[in-house]
């Protein structure tokens, strides 16, 4: 068969039928977002409200207790974990829409694609909400503490300490780096990626036959 | 399309057995038959005939355990995974009793799908999708998602979705198992227009018996094996008698 007679799917129909399919199927996506969310606010939380306190108390690196650590680490875990379980639902219910767009000419990779950038576009939204929010507070709970104490300056001081961890990159100490919320972003995508790993080649290995059978 | 093969579809002592624990489960055991192009073939058989099995394993959808399928005189099981995509594309179409719409798509957007894997641009696309779905009678539905549409429409749709890529064979497992009468009727003609005007192949698997009004041949399957292969016109004198 000639080069030119066979199936395609840009990446750039992949990614537009992934968006349409989160889009459309909103509340699944919150339910596999939520997760990502609290893990990435609380980790967000936890460095930037312990950075926030060693710069003002003018020490080096950051202020975070081992335990509190372990706790994001977990809630962590637990996020990906939560996201493993939410996109092998999503294939479920899927199935015989897999089944169908093997029919007409999808291949096992691009339905690994599809799914995959949909790990991708989650990982991303929630993390930017996640680290957004896990920012936002931990700066807002500083502020008004250093304002109840009525240190005006150190109030100022919390504001320009926060806006400048989006700056700042670190690669010497991973809690130093992981306080960046752009790096917690990338995080985030990293988590949902791999998480979404393990469903998204379930749902790529589906036989059509054995997909269109399947009753929801 | 050039008519450059005489057969769309041959197959050769086709077979598929199940192994289950201790028993094997004959689903298809020696199928020859050969279906010419733009015939109107009906399968008929009672279910757990081997009809599904027949229609999967020409549609390229599951592996043979014994027996060869060609369409267009390509023995499918020498391709790979890539030019099998491709046969799935376009070079065949599928309908299903049960529609099989993408639930969260418009009826456009199904009907555009299967032009995303043979690579036509989005503004043809689009138009050819439009065409397609005026052709069936969906003209003013555009835009509905198959939810918000009755069997009959759905199934429509599904029929503008199989035939978009201009396919040398649709396929069609029991498209009016799920339909009433008047509508499976409607949908059958449609078919047999569709059939003599894009002079493409039509195979159903089927035990609607409305069915063989329309059919060139018609191919009793029971038990796995080919019971008796009719025309329409050996069918219509055995009423008679």
């Amino acid at each position: 068969m000639a080069k030119e007679e066979g199936v395609k799917f840009p990446l750039s129909e992949a990614f537009s039928f992934s968006l349409e399919s989160i889009k459309r199927r909103f509340s699944r996506a919150v339910i596999t977002m939520a997760s990502i969310i609290l893990g990435i606010t609380f980790l967000s939380f936890l460095l930037t409200t312990g950075r926030i306190t060693s710069s003002i108390q003018q020490q080096s690196g950051t202020i975070v207790g081992t335990y509190q650590i372990w706790v994001a680490i977990i809630a962590l875990f637990i996020c990906a974990v939560g996201i493993v379980n939410s996109m092998l639902i999503s294939v479920a219910e899927r199935y015989k829409e897999i089944g169908t767009i093997k029919c007409l000419g999808a291949m096992n990779r691009h339905v690994l694609t599809i799914f995959l950038i949909e790990g991708f576009l989650l990982g991303l939204i929630g993390g930017v909400i996640g680290s957004l929010t896990g920012w936002g507070l931990a700066t807002l709970w500083q502020y008004v503490q250093f304002m109840l104490q009525q240190q005006g300056s150190a109030q100022f001081q919390v504001l320009l300490i926060s806006a400048n961890l989006w700056m700042e990159f670190n690669y010497r100490d991973p809690l130093m780096l992981l306080s960046n919320p752009l790096v917690d972003i990338g995080l985030s995508v990293f988590i949902a990626l791999i998480s979404s790993i393990v469903p998204a080649y379930i749902a790529a290995k589906l036989s059509p036959t054995e997909a269109l059978r399947y009753e929801a | 399309m050039a008519l450059r093969y005489e057969y769309a579809v041959e197959t050769e002592d086709l077979a598929k057995y199940y192994v289950m624990g201790p028993v094997t489960v004959k689903a298809l055991d020696g199928v020859s038959v050969r279906i010419r192009r733009s015939e109107y073939l009906s399968i008929m058989g009672p279910s757990g005939s081997g009809k599904t099995t027949f229609f999967n394993m020409i549609g390229g959808l599951d592996r043979p355990t014994r027996g060869k399928v060609f369409i267009d005189e390509v023995d499918i099981a020498s391709l790979d995974a890539y030019e099998l995509a491709w046969l799935r594309a376009k070079k065949i179409g599928y309908v299903f009793q049960t529609f099989n719409l993408i639930p969260v798509l418009t009826a456009m957007e199904n009907v555009m799908l299967p032009m995303i894997f043979t690579g036509v641009d989005r503004d043809e696309r689009i138009r050819r999708a439009k065409e397609m779905l005026t052709r069936v009678g969906l003209g003013e539905r555009l835009y509905h998602k198959p939810g918000e549409l009755s069997g009959g429409q759905q199934q429509r749709v599904a029929i503008a979705r199989a035939l978009v890529n201009d396919p040398v064979i649709v396929l069609a497992d029991e498209p009016t198992g799920n339909l009433d009468l008047h509508t499976g009727l409607e949908i059958i003609n449609l078919m047999k227009t569709l059939n003599t005007e894009k002079k493409v192949t039509i195979i159903n698997a089927t035990h609607d018996l409305k069915m063989i009004d329309v059919s060139d041949r018609i191919l009793w399957i029971r038990d796995g094996r080919i019971e008796r292969i009719e025309t329409r016109a050996e069918v219509a004198v055995k009423e008679v008698e």
